[in-house]
């Protein structure tokens, strides 16, 4: 018989579904934060600076709609390494890993599509809670730009997928429960320039932030927030990077995952 | 009746490191399984007994394709555990823990649910399924199955966790420790349901436990292990038999101010007899079990009773019973028990 990976996207699914049904104010934290993640970086801007200088600086027109966007897109990105890179360590936590793995399937299979639903929908919940402010300050453009990040989001997620699973086969791979995730999702972001813009971090971090997936949907947004008509040709050149970094990192992860998977069990992690 | 698991010589070791300084670390080798061998039959109830750390859990594991060994090979209706680990995962049904496990926020029957996706079950069929083994476990007569499992009980746990094994009809259960820590009517429940689903569905059920009423109750056979050896294995009443020709001399006495192993090292001093178990009791007792020849229960009873005194203890009961496969799982795990090993049929 065996379980498809169909299956086991469903399962995954409806598990999803139950759990925001059972828990509703979770539901609606994730949709006001942006807000409230864009409230706070805007308010300490102001109180060192000025919005002009900010808009000048970073050649945007509406810094608002830049921090809510960037917010966003910050907030997928964690939500994917959330997902991903901590799957193993929630599942060994309330004890669900070893009924995991014993899905009749390979247990790489498990490991690796199980944590694509939350990563899609902690995405969508991202970046839909920004559209009413956008569709109030830009109206139907707006929205339409915003659907376009949320797709470009998807494709950033491909590689960051990758990323967080060679994590997760860390994680796997040593018996304990330390929460590698948690330690690297800050760095994570900050060489990715959404705290900073990635040329004031020293050069060695640079360096790093060229292979870092989010740095390039960070850029993406940035194009869309800044022009009205986005400059297709940057853009393309971003996808082509995105698409390296997704063969790239995918590539490893799977070979890692199966390794580190035979490992786990030969020294009882799982 | 053909074989439903087979284990061969399994060998287990894990490995870890002791932290001495800064830099420097220790390895540590411990070896869970050193060639453990048993065949359990289809439709059999066969329990795995033996004391806390003796490698009854790392046994399970390998046979649930949880774990890889560093030795031997264990194979389920035929397939092997690490080559074929698909195949095998399709016929069993585990149950690991009662305490964990699931989704704290969704609640019973949506954990069901989720699992029985996960086993690959139709939307038709696992809905069936599921009714099935909710009526099955008894979760609905507690109105259990549409309440969050974070308000579940350990005995709703211990239901629930059974009914996901059972949810996808599998002709072989492995079960660790399904009752630890219920209560007796839970606890008898599950105990009922396992002998049911073996003689009246036909079901393989490997079950591990350390308690002996419940493996003399529910199994058709069992093997003891202790420090990683398979010690005895057969039926209850052969493994019984190994000590039929003796009888057990039971005091009960007011907890001691001096510790319980003073006092197991006195008698066994003073009678020259090591088939002696000292254990705590509630309120304030404790027990002394000693194996003896019979007819020589008085005299036995009289020194252990003189000794107590000595040391300023109250006896309050006397008893001499028949020994009980407790009794035989003392005598084999406990230091100097390598003298009782048998392997029967």
């Amino acid at each position: 018989m065996g379980t498809s990976v169909w299956m086991i996207l469903r399962a995954n699914f409806y598990s999803l579904v139950c759990w925001y049904k059972n828990n509703k104010w979770l539901l609606v934290s994730i949709v006001i934060w942006p807000y409230l993640m864009s409230f706070v970086i805007l308010a300490m801007g102001v109180l060192y600076g000025s919005l002009e200088s900010f808009k000048e600086r970073l050649s945007i027109a509406n810094p608002v709609l830049y921090v809510l966007t960037t917010s966003a897109i910050a907030m997928s990105s964690v939500g994917i390494i959330d997902a991903v890179a901590n799957f193993t360590i929630y599942h060994r936590w309330i004890g669900t890993l070893p009924y995991l793995v014993m899905t009749p399937t390979k247990t790489y299979k498990v490991l690796l599509f199980s944590s694509i639903p939350e990563s899609m929908i902690n995405i969508t919940l991202s970046v839909v809670a920004i559209i009413p402010a956008v569709a109030y300050f830009e109206g139907l453009l707006g929205v339409a730009k915003v659907t376009m990040v949320l797709l470009i989001v998807y494709i950033g997620m491909m590689p960051l997928l990758g990323l967080s699973i060679l994590i997760a086969s860390f994680t796997l791979g040593i018996k304990g429960e330390e929460d590698v995730a948690s330690s690297l999702t800050p760095f994570i972001l900050l060489v990715s320039g959404v705290f900073y813009p990635i040329e004031i971090l020293p050069r060695i971090l640079q360096y790093v932030s060229t292979i870092m997936p989010t740095r390039y949907v960070i850029e993406v947004a940035r194009i869309l927030a800044t022009y009205a008509i986005p400059e297709a040709k940057l853009l393309f050149a971003l996808l082509y990077l995105l698409a390296i970094l997704t063969i790239g990192y995918n590539s490893i992860s799977a070979l890692t995952l199966r390794s580190i998977e035979k490992w786990a069990k030969k020294r009882g992690g799982i | 009746m053909g074989l439903a698991i087979e284990a061969r010589n399994l060998v287990k070791k894990y490995v870890s490191y002791e932290r001495r300084g800064f830099l420097r670390r220790r390895k540590l080798i411990v070896e869970a399984l050193r060639g453990v061998s048993f065949s359990v039959k289809k439709g059999e109830v066969f329990g795995l007994l033996g004391p806390n750390g003796a490698g009854k859990t790392t046994t399970i594991k390998i046979i649930a394709t949880l774990l890889i060994p560093d030795g031997g090979y264990a194979k389920v209706l035929g397939h092997d555990v690490v080559e074929e680990a698909e195949k095998v995962r399709e016929v069993i049904g585990v149950a690991l823990s009662v305490e964990k496990g699931f989704f704290w926020a969704l609640t019973g029957r949506e954990n069901l649910k989720y699992f029985g996706m996960l086993r690959g079950l139709k939307d038709h069929e696992l809905e069936q399924r599921m009714e099935y083994v909710i009526r099955l476990v008894g979760l609905d007569e507690l109105n259990a199955a549409d309440k969050p499992y974070e308000e579940y009980s350990l005995g709703m746990r211990a239901r629930l966790s059974l009914a996901r094994a059972l949810l996808p009809n599998p002709p072989i259960l492995l079960l660790d420790e399904p009752t630890v820590g219920l209560d007796p009517p839970s606890a008898r429940t599950i105990r009922n349901l396992l002998v049911d689903l073996a003689h009246k569905e036909n079901k393989t059920v490997m079950v591990t436990t350390h308690n002996m009423f419940e493996a003399e109750m529910i199994c058709d056979r069992v093997a003891i292990i202790n420090e990683g050896k398979i010690i005895a294995i057969g039926r209850v009443p052969d493994l019984k038999r190994m000590v039929s020709n003796r009888v057990a001399i039971e005091l009960i006495f007011s907890t001691p101010s001096t510790s319980l192993n003073t006092i197991e090292e006195k008698v066994s001093r003073y009678l020259s007899i090591s088939e002696i178990n000292v254990e705590p009791l509630k309120e304030g007792k404790a027990k002394i079990r000693i194996i003896g020849k019979p007819g020589e229960e008085e005299i036995i009873a009289s020194k252990v009773i003189e000794i107590l005194y000595s040391m300023n203890v109250k006896v309050h009961h006397v008893h001499v019973q028949e020994p009980t496969l407790e009794d035989v799982f003392i005598l084999m795990t406990k230091k100097g028990g390598e003298k009782w090993v048998r392997v029967f049929g």
